[in-house]
């Protein structure tokens, strides 16, 4: 029994605004999440590359102090992680370069190529592989626990609307997404300038925060609206969670298969099979135009599309439970 | 005195199927028993009127609010407690509660204070701060109906609030709601299956039956019989008592094993019915107006809708 209990009273005091209703469900949704060790770990894992690769470019400072072929060898290394390509191949390369011309490249060229090409790096080879077991941990039970739980009454006998909602629920995702892609990113630059010698590499690399930020939200829009779309498909998680996998295995392996046998000219309608592989090239051309990626605008238009369906079911979905 | 729920001709399908037809309603503040069987509407009511759905046809408003355009503003000054269990995942009950305030806009530290204060408003102690899954089904109506009052609300939805509980529980959570009501001014709508609970707290009684309303007027009136009588309660032979009535030219019609029902004015009646008793050896144990019985009116209604139906 409390010690003053004073029954009921009367309730009169100032109101937050009506427009920080969604926080009140991101603010849950994130704190539920973070309760799963296995999220924390997949979490700190998820930091594990950017810390390597922040120890690369302190190699790479280290040797633009000196000079020669260690800095060669750290750009090679980079450029053949993000491109896939023999990096013996590319370190010979660059040393055809030099002798073609008779003079090495500008060192904020050199910076930037080395920055780009890690980031590239971060975004096509280690993060991705990390971020679809994180999303079928993380949002699987974002909808459908409230289906099965019925909390959506919870919710939606008090002033919140669905997009409120499902803003709430995205951000959630979105948040812990942004953790593993754009922060990550973002702290591999930061690590980048500390390391540099003078302020003026700020100047020669302004480009690449924005494009880290535009590639994590290409990345991370569409795959948070298609994995709440799969939550509010069932009550069950583990089926939300089994589908998310489906999406991307099926998508990749059909992809791949279709390759071998389909014309080259089909490449771009048949790469959107594969999330992977459309995330990947569409990362590559927004971090490094100079790739070569081509028919990007298809691409893009095959993620909208996605996103825009997702978005439309989403909002019927979690409009269903009250017609009952 | 204004209406807080005032519907016209509000209609709600579900496709082929018409769940609510052509209901006129106006329910006045204090405490309404809403009623009906299975299948009768209600859920369906309660959603119109927290503009969860969309009616089909019709118009209404809830608290001066239409519930087709405003139904924010409504649902901020409503508080519902649903029937079903229902509850966030891995969540206690105190950060439910904080939660459901701060939907409702209040300050996040607010919001806590608030919710321990209701928690302990509705006898709710150190289990609290276990996860919801854990309780107990009376806790978790405790907990609902704590949820439901949280943002002071000016009108309260309470859909089967003492189902499930103790008899002590349900005593308390009855006193709950007459403390709301009767001290705090806030309107109920009570939605129930058990006719004491309405006969107990209500003032107002609307029965829904086949989606249209049957039955919609004050308990009192609801309750007082169509000619005035006396219920008499008797120890003895009953039968030799209402011979006596007879014999003196007053009606009677039996009741039950003990109650005899006897018609007339009770200034009339006052010496025939202990003259009777005397003559008859039969002891008077009590003698009352007669009522109708909450029961009685819900089943009248619901034949009606049966009757129509065949």
């Amino acid at each position: 029994m409390p010690i003053h209990n004073l029954g009921y009273r009367e309730w009169r005091g100032e109101l937050n605004s009506s427009s920080t209703r969604w926080m009140v469900v991101a603010e849950i949704g994130i704190r539920r999440a973070w309760q799963s060790a296995w999220l924390r770990r997949m979490m700190f894992f998820a930091w594990v590359p950017a810390v390597a690769m922040g120890f690369l470019i302190f190699i790479y400072e280290q040797s633009a102090k000196q000079g020669g072929e260690l800095q060669d060898f750290v750009s090679a290394g980079a450029m053949a992680m993000a491109t896939a390509e023999d990096p013996e191949r590319i370190f010979r390369r660059i040393q055809a370069e030099r002798l073609m011309t008779g003079k090495r490249p500008s060192a904020g060229e050199e910076r930037h190529i080395l920055w780009s090409s890690l980031l590239l790096v971060l975004f096509r080879r280690s993060q991705p592989f990390l971020l679809i077991p994180i999303v079928a941990v993380l949002a699987p039970p974002m909808i459908s626990q409230d289906f099965r739980s019925r909390a959506f009454l919870l919710y939606f006998s008090r002033p919140l609307t669905r997009a409120q909602y499902i803003f709430g629920k995205a951000v959630t995702v979105g948040v812990y997404l942004l953790f593993v892609t754009m922060f990550p990113a973002l702290l591999l630059y930061v690590v980048g300038v500390l390391l540099s010698p003078d302020i003026s590499v700020l100047y020669e690399t302004w480009d690449l925060p924005l494009r880290v930020i535009m590639a994590s939200l290409m990345i991370v829009i569409p795959s948070t609206l298609l994995a709440l779309t799969l939550s509010s498909l069932t009550t069950e998680s583990r089926y939300a969670a089994f589908a998310w996998f489906a999406i991307w295995i099926f998508g990749h392996l059909t992809y791949m298969v279709i390759r071998e046998v389909a014309s080259p000219g089909d490449s771009s309608m048949v790469q959107s099979l594969s999330l992977y592989e459309t995330f990947n090239d569409l990362s590559s051309w927004i971090l490094d135009p100079k790739l070569g990626v081509t028919q990007v605008d298809t691409r893009f238009i095959m993620l909208g599309v996605m996103t825009a369906i997702c978005t439309a079911v989403l909002y019927r979905r979690v409009s269903a439970p009250m017609q009952v | 005195m204004t209406a807080l729920v005032e519907l016209k001709n509000v209609t709600k399908d579900y496709g082929h199927f018409r769940a609510l037809s052509n209901i006129d309603l106006m329910i006045r503040p204090g405490i309404t028993g809403l009623l009906g069987p299975n299948g009768a509407g209600k859920s369906t009511l309660i959603k119109v009127l927290l503009g969860l759905v969309r009616i089909t046809a019709g118009e209404g408003h809830v608290l001066g609010f239409s519930i087709k355009t405003e139904a924010d503003q409504i649902r901020a000054q409503i508080g519902y407690m649903p029937e079903d269990d229902c509850y966030i995942h891995g969540l206690s009950g105190i950060e439910t509660m904080q939660m459901t305030a701060q939907l409702s806009r209040f300050p996040s530290t607010e919001a806590l204070r608030r919710g321990h204060e209701i928690l302990d408003f509705c006898g709710m102690g150190q289990e609290r701060y276990r996860p919801v899954e854990t309780y107990s089904t009376g806790m978790r109506q405790k907990l609902r109906f704590a949820m439901s009052i949280v943002h002071d609300p000016k009108m309260l939805i309470l859909d089967e609030p003492t189902s499930g509980l103790d008899p002590e529980e349900r005593e308390a959570m009855l006193n709950r709601i007459r403390i709301l009501a009767r001290q705090f001014g806030k309107s109920v709508i009570l939605c129930t299956h058990i006719l004491p609970d309405v006969q107990v707290v209500c003032d107002n009684v609307v029965i829904l039956a086949g989606g249209m309303v049957r039955v919609s007027d004050s308990l009192d009136e609801l309750c007082r019989v169509p000619h005035p009588s006396m219920t008499v309660t008797l120890s003895g032979e009953r039968d030799a008592y209402r011979d006596r009535l007879t014999a003196r030219g007053v009606k009677s019609e039996v009741i039950s094993l003990r109650q005899v029902r006897v018609f007339g004015d009770a200034e009339l009646l006052n010496e025939p019915l202990w003259s009777a008793a005397a003559e008859s050896g039969c002891i008077v144990r009590g003698i009352s107006p007669s009522k109708n019985s909450l029961e009685q009116i819900f089943l009248a209604a619901v034949k009606e809708v049966h009757r129509a139906d065949s």
